[in-house]
């Protein structure tokens, strides 16, 4: 019987026992039930998201940019399709293995293509990667005919900006670059859109780059497109014609090879701009490529800052090209008549001090249409001291100077108008009278773009219209300019500068039958004491060479302002350049030709 | 004192009054039928779930998964028909030939998902290490209800371990971590049940820490894998991380009314792995939200709750001890199969029954409640 008793007993401890077991499941089970509570209940919608991402694939439909033509119609900047790799590391079973075979076909290493993947992964880890640009034909198609085994790969069409002109149209098109921090931070931009930089790209980025649209798909797990979710259409961005005239662009770009500067040529008649140039320059499809960053170091880093664009973001000294401004002004203002002459020995005192003239041995005695001519300094220096600071910013701002010109290429400099006020606020000390006399040659603290030389010399071919320059074919004419210069000083100062071209500084530039009015600038970078040629020194210390030009003179319609830095002399290195965009422009306005004097 | 099972006469003075009362007469109806009732439930629900989960399949898996539950329950009367006590004479011989089953399968079983561990007839397949799993059941509760002492002594308990580790050892090797791990709720439901000292409950724990830390040594790549997955999803989301995810996703988009029938996209779209077999609870956590996973969960409890029930009640150790391993067995594959569907658990194949799609476990588990049943049904029996 007591073993009865212990059996029953033992019975009873291990049903027990089987309680708590039960209790203990018990309690693990509603752990689990709390867990899909913690996963269905409070994280549910998270988790619907992490669905849909899976389920639905954003495709931008990419809009086409607009395409930019000439004033001929000629493309500038237009689109080319491009085959671009992506590869959707989710769908890949093996990524090393896809990686091989990419690399394969490619002919690249695995590595590289990993380290692309890797760098896309950590900025965008839920997009397809973009692991290779530009594939052949051939490439494609190998990656079409995989699309079974290798469902990761997806050839991606991709409209690709080209710019056909590449260097020769660098500066007024700018170029496209994927949209930075900044530019997502507007909302109108996402992650690999591609935004206007610089030149025409950027300036009219809004009508060029029309609206993407987006395709929504509903994806398995292979990355097969089983259904279509939505689709927006985008729209296309606006053509923009340009005032550029390819020709003379070409020409210009041309003649600017090997050399550093600008060139501006525009119709003087309504501001088109015909043709800007800047070197050196650069290839603005290189930014289209996304992944070549190397390229963008060294451009950024070049010394001679190719990606500036001399003609709106170089202000200079205007050197001698400022003495026709001083020409106008000292008529205006009656301090000479165009017969007043002065003496030239070379040199000449004003303020205690001696100021030389380029040339030692002097011009003798000269009026305005010789002085012009020979660009005699002592001349200028005189009506300088004549008209004194205040007037002289007075005309120099008149004629645009000092102020942005207000032209749809985007990073315009203001340049510099000296005067005493300027100097008050700006050296916190007076403006010295001395100061004064090289203002009058166009030196000193005075800065211009080769721009708003265009500009000045557009007002004097036209005889005081001043025109708002632009480079899309939607500028009006110049305004008139109110106050100021009687019609009859014009004459003499036109006079003068055809001259300079005829027989006088600029007839580098000289045309046979086209009447070129002109005038040379060359602007010391280091003071010389003696006189040494520009081809025995180094370059940064070589002076920098202007030429600003109109033709014909009698019915102006193409200015041509050439900037060359430390090109040397005005006469030897900027005349030459514009002679070569006049003959261009002859070449297509023959009717400018005059008969051949007979 | 011995068994009751060996000594009839003996037995009958154990019988309670009450239970006496009631004794031989009507006995069907004192059955536990409930069970088998949430038993049919689970498998309806999870023939229905297979339904869903393989629309997007090349095989309709439907037709196939209703003529294992058919299957099933021709086994549950038939084990449910044989006297536990009489099947416990026959453990030895059952144990040896489920063991060789598994030596067999080695050497002429096809390769499923990566481990040598089934036998193919045409289309069909069965999985030896289930069979073994119900003959190692059956040996280690006659053996252990054999045991006199109030507490296991350290050599019983060795032996115990020892007939479960033969079987365990062979699925190791096929090799199937997951399959091998079932029979160690057995193994350790039925010794503490039994009745171990604390002492020697420390030094197993201690001794199986050990063992687990060796086991590591041994464990395949991918096996590390998984466990470290498990430690870190993030360590490798597109690889072993990538089942874990895919099924929280599914689990949790699920929201509280699901998805509707068929309408999961984790499932319909094919982003869940193994979703008819495995991950089948991911596919009704999807469709049919928290409610449905909450009314599965309860029918899962009720259905442990019966079967811990039963052994409380049985009439002798063999039958508690029987009970007592296959609820055991059922816990572990709920709880760690809904665990690792939510993410509590490292990935594994650990089916859940009833529900995954699968014939050698379903059979198993009809089997496994015949057995319990049957313990239930003979409460009351005199012999």
């Amino acid at each position: 019987m007591a073993n009865l008793v212990r059996t029953r007993e033992r019975r009873e401890t291990m049903a027990t026992r089987v309680r708590v077991l039960a209790v203990i499941v018990g309690v693990c089970l509603a752990v689990v039930a709390g867990a899909y509570w913690v996963v269905q209940g409070v994280h549910g919608p998270e988790y619907r998201e992490l669905a849909d991402n899976n389920r639905l694939r954003r495709f931008p439909i990419r809009a086409p940019r607009g395409i930019v033509f000439d004033r001929d119609g000629r493309p500038l900047a237009e689109n080319v399709p491009s085959y671009n790799l992506l590869l959707e590391p989710d769908t890949s079973i093996n990524v090393d293995k896809s990686l091989d075979f990419a690399a394969a076909i490619l002919d690249t290493e695995p590595q590289q293509l990993r380290e692309l993947l890797v760098a896309h992964r950590r900025e965008r880890p839920v997009e397809p990667a973009l692991i290779a640009e530009n594939l052949t034909l051939a490439q494609v198609a190998r990656f079409e005919l995989a699309a079974l085994e290798h469902p990761e790969f997806e050839v991606d069409v991709q409209q690709l900006r080209l710019y056909r002109h590449r260097e020769q149209t660098a500066h007024v098109l700018g170029y496209l670059a994927e949209a930075g921090p900044g530019d997502l931070a507007t909302g109108s931009y996402k992650r690999g859109d591609l935004i206007g930089r610089r030149g025409v790209e950027s300036q009219f980025e809004g009508a060029l780059r029309g609206a993407d649209g987006e395709r929504v798909v509903v994806v398995d797990s292979r990355g097969r497109a089983v259904d279509e979710f939505r689709r927006n259409a985008p729209r296309a961005g606006t053509n923009l014609q340009l005032a550029i005239d390819l020709d003379l662009q070409q020409t210009a770009q041309r003649m600017l090879q090997d050399k550093v500067g600008a060139v501006v040529a525009l119709d003087p008649r309504n501001g088109a701009i015909l043709a800007m140039a800047s070197a050196p320059s650069y290839d603005p499809n290189l930014f289209a490529r996304r992944l070549r960053p190397d390229d963008w170091v060294r451009l950024q880093t070049d010394p001679l800052h190719p990606l500036q664009n001399r003609s709106v973001q170089n202000a200079l000294s205007p050197g001698s090209t400022f003495k026709i401004v001083m020409g106008l002004a000292g008529l205006s203002e009656h301090v000479v008549t165009p017969d007043t002459r002065f003496f030239c020995p070379g040199s000449a005192v004003f303020y205690n001090r001696r100021f030389r003239c380029w040339k030692p041995e002097g011009h003798g005695s000269v009026d305005l249409r010789l002085a012009i001519k020979h660009s005699c300094d002592v001349y200028f220096y005189n009506v300088g001291q004549r008209l004194g600071i205040e007037r002289i910013a007075r005309y120099a701002r008149l004629f645009g100077f000092g102020s942005i010109t207000g032209v749809d290429v985007p990073g315009e400099k203001a340049g510099l108008v000296p005067d005493a006020a300027w100097s008050q606020r700006t050296r916190k000390g007076p403006w010295y009278p001395g100061e004064t006399i090289s203002v009058a040659i166009g030196q000193g603290p005075l800065l211009v773009t080769p721009l708003q030389m265009a500009v000045m010399m557009a007002a004097v071919a036209n005889g005081g219209r001043r025109p708002t320059p632009h480079v899309a074919e939607t500028g009006g004419p110049g305004r008139a300019m109110a106050q100021g210069i009687p019609d009859w000083a014009w004459r003499p100062v036109r006079e003068g500068l055809q001259a300079v071209v005829d027989s006088g500084t600029g007839h580098a530039s000289y045309v046979p039958g086209l009447e070129i009015g002109g005038k040379t600038g060359t602007v010391q970078v280091v003071a010389q004491h003696t006189r040494i040629k520009a081809n025995q020194m180094a370059f940064e210390q070589r002076d920098h060479a202007w030429f600003v030009s109109f033709a014909p003179v009698d019915d102006p319609q193409l200015v041509v302002a050439v900037f060359i830095e430390h090109g040397g002399a005005g006469s030897q290195a900027a005349a030459p350049v514009a002679k070569g965009i006049y003959e261009e422009f002859l070449k297509k306005r023959p009717d400018l030709r005059a008969a051949p004097p007979t | 004192m011995r068994s009751s099972s060996r000594s009839g006469p003996i037995s009958g003075l154990l019988r309670l009054p009450e239970e006496a009362a009631t004794a031989g007469i009507g006995r069907l109806g004192n059955v536990r039928w409930s069970l088998l009732l949430v038993a049919l439930m689970l498998a309806v629900v999870g023939a229905a779930t297979v339904h869903s989960a393989s629309a997007e399949m090349p095989v309709e898996y439907l037709g196939r998964q209703l003529a294992w539950v058919g299957a099933g329950l021709i086994v549950f009367l038939v084990v449910f028909s044989i006297d536990y006590q009489r099947l416990a004479l026959l453990a030895l011989p059952l144990y040896a030939s489920g063991v060789a089953l598994l030596v067999l399968v080695l050497f002429f079983g096809q390769v499923r998902g990566g481990a040598r561990s089934w036998f193919g007839f045409g289309p069909l397949g069965v999985q030896p290490s289930e069979v073994a799993k119900l003959a190692t059941a059956i040996l280690l509760a006659q053996y252990l209800a054999g045991r006199e002492g109030e507490y296991l002594r350290p050599r019983e308990i060795f032996v115990a371990v020892g007939i479960v580790l033969l079987p365990m050892g062979l699925i190791v090797v096929e090799p199937d971590l997951g399959g091998a791990l079932m029979f160690m709720p057995m193994l350790a439901a039925m010794v503490l049940v039994a009745g171990v000292r604390k002492r020697d409950l420390v030094v197993a724990a201690a001794a199986a820490l050990v063992v687990a830390a060796i086991g590591w040594g041994f464990m395949h790549g991918y096996q590390r894998d998984r466990v470290l997955t498990f430690l870190n999803p993030q360590r490798d989301p597109l690889g072993a991380g990538y089942q874990v995810r895919q099924s929280k996703i599914a689990v949790g988009s699920g929201e509280l009314a699901g998805r509707g029938y068929m309408q999961g996209t984790q499932s319909q779209l094919r982003f869940l792995p193994a979703r008819h077999t495995d991950y089948i609870f991911a596919v009704l956590a999807e469709e049919w939200g928290f409610l449905g996973v909450a009314f599965v969960l309860l029918l899962f409890g009720s259905f442990l709750f019966g079967c811990a029930e039963v052994a409380a009640r049985a009439r002798d150790r063999l039958g508690m001890l029987l009970a007592v391993g296959f609820f055991a067995t059922f816990a572990f594959h709920i709880l760690y199969n809904t665990g690792m569907v939510v993410g509590l658990a490292p990935n594994s194949g650990i089916p859940l029954p009833f529900l995954s799609y699968g014939g050698s476990f379903m059979l198993f588990c009809f089997a496994a409640a015949g057995l319990v049943l049957g313990v239930d049904f003979r409460r009351y029996v005199n012999r």
